[in-house]
């Protein structure tokens, strides 16, 4: 298993058992909840890296293995990094204009939506290059 | 996409380049700027207050206005310049210390940085430009206060939005850091070599996966009860205000970790360079950072104790002993200095300034984990000396200690060291000088967020002391423009390695080429770039 | 050089000692109520633990600065030792620091309990009701009610509504609002406790001392917070008994009486 697996494991079992204390010393919901919900997060990423292959029987990866040499790692690809892009800007315009919508005038919203969805979807073009 | 993929081919220089580059580098040193410049904003608003108090009267500034000023300013200092900070500083350096070539997710990077710097926007504009009242509720907001009849106007909508979006890229960044840190580090790099710096970053990135939803949510219920006739927090229609604490501090109390534990790393990272020496225990140290990150995460409700409707024992309990892996962490800083041949640039100076500083605000923070003296101290000023002396003489002597540490890194000039330490010294005697008869005043009586005072009550000489501290301390956040200034003017060149640095990011050039490293060196410790540069040596 | 430090901690402690039973209070008002007193011990227990414990790491600190800076003669790249942990040394530093925190956190608990305790039978009660800006004190059994004046921007602050309490005897405060969250704090009992809309809270006070205190509201609820202030006056037995009977024969007198600087300082 991945090493961040086992962290994302110790995280739940950390947020899981401290709400079932915490219920047990407080009987107080609102917290308990909130402790609880905070053991699901990481379970959530775990399960999800279970499913993608995280297994128990695969090599050790070089960023885990002590005696690594930076040679191990050459040739493989990391992807590629984008070095510009304006898509972000448009996206926070856009939630800034239905924002502003929920304030002052609910005729903003869909135009700041269309225009967050937009931003969106330019994303995901512009990532699949 | 042709526009854009024509852009990402063109040389990229100029203001445009700089507001639309991807590079974790450009964007953490945006994230650094802009959040500074959101503390000389903030810091301007305390000293109109610190002006309002100097002496007992009001002279110039109406109550709602004064309630104006510090709900912005500790809305700015908490979630514009010192998380920001953070996370400037997170954004630059990991990629650069874990040795890889950049973010794992470079758009969702820029997209947080323009959610944080317009919801900064926002929320300096909810302050001053709104209409029919601004957002004067305090930093918490605590409802009824904050929710429709008794805070009317748009001011506390444009806030609540504000503060949204701010969140909203806290958490984008978290995650950011989070896979970049378990997904991206060079071959050797182990989770156990990690420079402490990341390894905090890591830990405060889950407290903000964390704790950034709840609050969200509470504000989320808030904006419905003030614009479309929610009731969550309504008493009268069976709601309860105290929910709204509970999500409230649920955030609160792991940011004020979240603001901490960044700049635990950075004076971590300082002090054994300049103590010439490895970190005195470094597993007991990322120990103790992951007990205090667990810890955080069961004490909001501290700020409750006066409520009477939590269960003290229990977060009194929890309180306490995340006071044991901090006093842990300065025995590991105590042990980084003991038998070195310690040098004081002014990095290391702040960073000591921090250990003097910090250990106030801890110990005081245990009385405060007392509810019996919490009960007392509370709501008062005494309150309020200890969180400055944790988030303005521990947080923010730790962003200046990294100024001056990583400055040489980030733009290849070095800051001058003499005027360095005239800031040290005016902003450590400043801050002590406005800070510590704020306990007296206090414990005296005098509540927190009052714009006048009695006279003849013991209040009056406190506050004139903290009036003219703020005086040397803004003199000294001058002399540090100046400093910037001076060294864009007259550069002096600093090369890759200036103070003999452990971590990777002093194995490559300053500035950093775009892809980080031309060749990564074999990573055998938690110092690669001290094992490069000194062969053989352990020292 | 060991017996030279476990004769100064010795004469530390000693002195730490004397402090409290001379009645340092660190800052802290004279208390004037009982509840009040079992805080201030609590406090001097705390503060001398923050002092000593404070006074060890700035010793350390300030010890591994000057023993180990680097000197004139040594030469520009020294380096120091390279030790990297020892791990009785971290075990101990660990320990001990729990040790006193476990001790401290019952020590905070005993007196928190002894602080909101509530009598069964108490000797008076009152009813607080906190509203913005300003309080009514109520008296359901000897039938008063002292309140604010409203409050007008150009109130004084450090004035307003008196509420009166015989010495020696338990007076239960019922503390309500109905607008917002205000918090109603004396700092001569070391005591606040939140109104809270929708929640009634109850806390005993026995007041020990006579005199006149300062009152004010501690949790920020709009414009006029500041102004939130009131007094209160603890006066014996009879004279409490006196004032009602004038109060209930002529409800609308307030008593005059406001209190001098040195009281107001205390």
């Amino acid at each position: 298993m991945k090493p961040f697996v086992r962290y994302l494991w110790v995280l739940t079992a950390f947020g899981l058992g401290v709400g079932t204390l915490y219920w047990f010393i407080a009987h107080e919901v609102t917290g308990a909840v909130l402790l609880w919900a905070f053991g699901l997060m990481p379970l959530i990423v775990g399960l999800w890296a279970l499913r993608h292959g995280a297994s128990r029987n695969a090599p050790v990866a070089p960023e885990d293995d002590p005696n690594a040499d930076p040679s191990t790692d050459a040739g493989t690809s990391v992807g590629s990094f984008p070095a510009v892009t304006v898509w972000p800007i448009f996206f926070v315009l856009g939630l800034l204009l239905a924002g502003a919508g929920l304030i002052y005038g609910l005729i903003l919203v869909p135009p700041g939506l269309a225009l967050a969805a937009f931003a969106i979807h330019g994303l995901m073009r512009e990532s699949r290059q | 996409m042709s526009t854009a993929a024509a852009a990402a081919r063109r040389e990229h220089s100029g203001v445009v380049s700089w507001l639309t580059s991807t590079d974790h580098k450009k964007i953490g040193v945006l994230y650094c700027v802009t959040a500074f410049a959101f503390f000389l904003v903030g810091g301007t608003l305390a000293g109109m207050m610190r002006l309002e108090l100097a002496d007992p009267g009001r002279a110039f500034f109406e109550p709602g206005t004064y309630n104006g000023l510090f709900t912005i300013h500790g809305t700015v200092m908490i979630f514009l310049f010192v998380a920001p900070f953070g996370s400037g500083l997170a954004n630059y350096l990991i990629p650069l210390q874990i040795g890889a070539p950049d973010m794992a997710f470079p758009r969702l990077n820029l997209m947080s940085y323009w959610l944080f710097t317009s919801g900064g926007c926002l929320i300096l504009l909810s302050g001053v430009a709104s209409a029919g009242g601004g957002a004067q509720m305090g930093w918490y907001a605590y409802p009824p206060l904050s929710a429709g009849r008794m805070s009317p106007g748009v001011g506390p909508d444009i806030w609540i939005l504000g503060l949204g979006l701010v969140a909203v890229a806290a958490v984008m960044t978290a995650v950011n850091i989070v896979t970049t840190v378990f997904l991206y580090r060079a071959p050797g790099m182990t989770m156990w070599r990690l420079p402490i710096f990341t390894w905090n970053m890591v830990i405060v990135s889950i407290l903000g996966l964390v704790a950034f939803p709840p609050a969200l949510a509470g504000f989320a219920l808030l904006f419905l009860e003030r614009r479309m006739g929610g009731l969550a927090f309504a008493p009268a229609a069976g709601g309860d205000p105290v929910i709204f604490q509970h999500l409230f501090w649920f955030l609160g109390h792991p940011e004020v970790y979240i603001l901490i534990l960044p700049f635990f790393g950075v004076i971590t990272e300082i002090i054994p360079v300049f103590s010439r020496k490895p970190l005195f225990g470094y597993t007991g140290f990322v120990l103790a950072t992951l007990a205090i990150g667990a810890l955080s995460t069961g004490v909001w409700a501290h700020h409750m104790f006066t409520t009477g409707a939590v269960d003290n024992p229990f977060f009194a309990a929890m309180t306490l002993l995340i006071a044991v892996p901090t006093g842990v962490k300065f025995f590991n800083w105590t042990g980084s200095m003991w038998g070195g041949k310690i040098v004081f640039p002014t990095a290391m100076l702040f960073s000591i300034g921090f250990l003097l500083n910090f250990l106030i605000g801890g110990v005081t923070g245990v009385m405060l984990a007392a509810p019996a003296i919490d009960f007392h101290a509370a709501d008062s000023y005494f309150l309020v000396a200890h969180f400055h002396y944790t988030m303005m003489g521990g947080a923010v002597f730790g962003i200046f200690a990294a100024i001056y540490f990583w400055y040489p890194k980030m733009t290849g000039r070095m800051l001058r060291e003499r005027m360095g330490k005239a800031v040290f010294a005016l902003m450590f005697i400043g801050f002590n000088v406005t800070f510590w008869p704020q306990f007296e005043a206090g414990l005296r009586g005098m509540p927190r967020r009052v714009v006048d005072y009695p006279a003849n009550a013991g209040y009056e000489t406190p506050n004139l002391l903290s009036s003219l501290g703020y005086v040397v301390m803004a003199v000294g956040v001058l002399f540090f423009l100046a400093d910037l200034w001076v060294s864009k003017r007259k550069p002096v060149e600093a090369g890759d390695d200036p103070w003999d640095g452990y971590s990777l990011e002093w194995a490559t050039t300053s500035p950093p080429p775009e892809h980080n490293f031309d060749a990564i060196p074999p990573i055998r410790s938690e110092r690669p770039a001290f094992d490069l540069h000194h062969e053989g040596a352990d020292g | 050089m060991k017996r030279g430090l476990l004769v100064r901690a010795a004469a530390f402690a000693a002195l730490s000692l004397l402090a409290v039973s001379c009645g340092a209070r660190y800052g802290m008002p004279d208390p004037a109520s009982k509840q009040g007193e079992a805080t201030l011990d609590l406090w001097n227990v705390f503060m001398i633990a923050g002092i000593v414990v404070a006074l060890i790491v700035y010793g350390l600190i300030a010890w591994s600065i000057i023993r180990y800076r680097r000197r004139r003669s040594d030469p520009e790249g020294a380096r120091g030792a390279s030790f990297r942990e020892n791990l009785p040394l971290e075990i101990v530093y660990t320990v001990i620091p729990i040790v006193i925190v476990v001790g401290l956190f019952f020590l905070s608990v005993g007196t928190e309990n002894e602080v909101t305790a509530v009598a069964p039978d108490p000797d008076l009660v009152v009813n607080v009701e906190a509203f913005a800006w300003g309080w009514r004190f109520t008296y359901p059994e000897q039938g008063v009610e002292v309140v604010s004046e409203p409050v007008g921007n150009d109130d004084a602050v450090g004035e307003g509504p008196e509420l009166v309490l015989p010495s020696g005897q338990t007076t239960r405060i019922v503390l309500t609002s109905n607008d917002t969250i205000h918090a109603f704090w004396v700092p001569g009992f070391l005591f606040k406790r939140d109104a809270i809309p929708g929640r009634t809270t109850e806390f005993d006070v026995t007041p020990t001392t006579e005199g006149t205190y300062h009152g004010a509201c501690a949790e920020l609820c709009g414009w006029n917070h500041a102004y939130m202030t009131f007094h209160v006056t603890v006066v014996s037995p009879e004279e409490f008994a006196a004032w009602t009977a004038s109060q209930s024969a002529s409800s609308a007198v307030l008593p005059a009486t406001s209190p001098s600087p040195e009281e107001a300082a205390a």
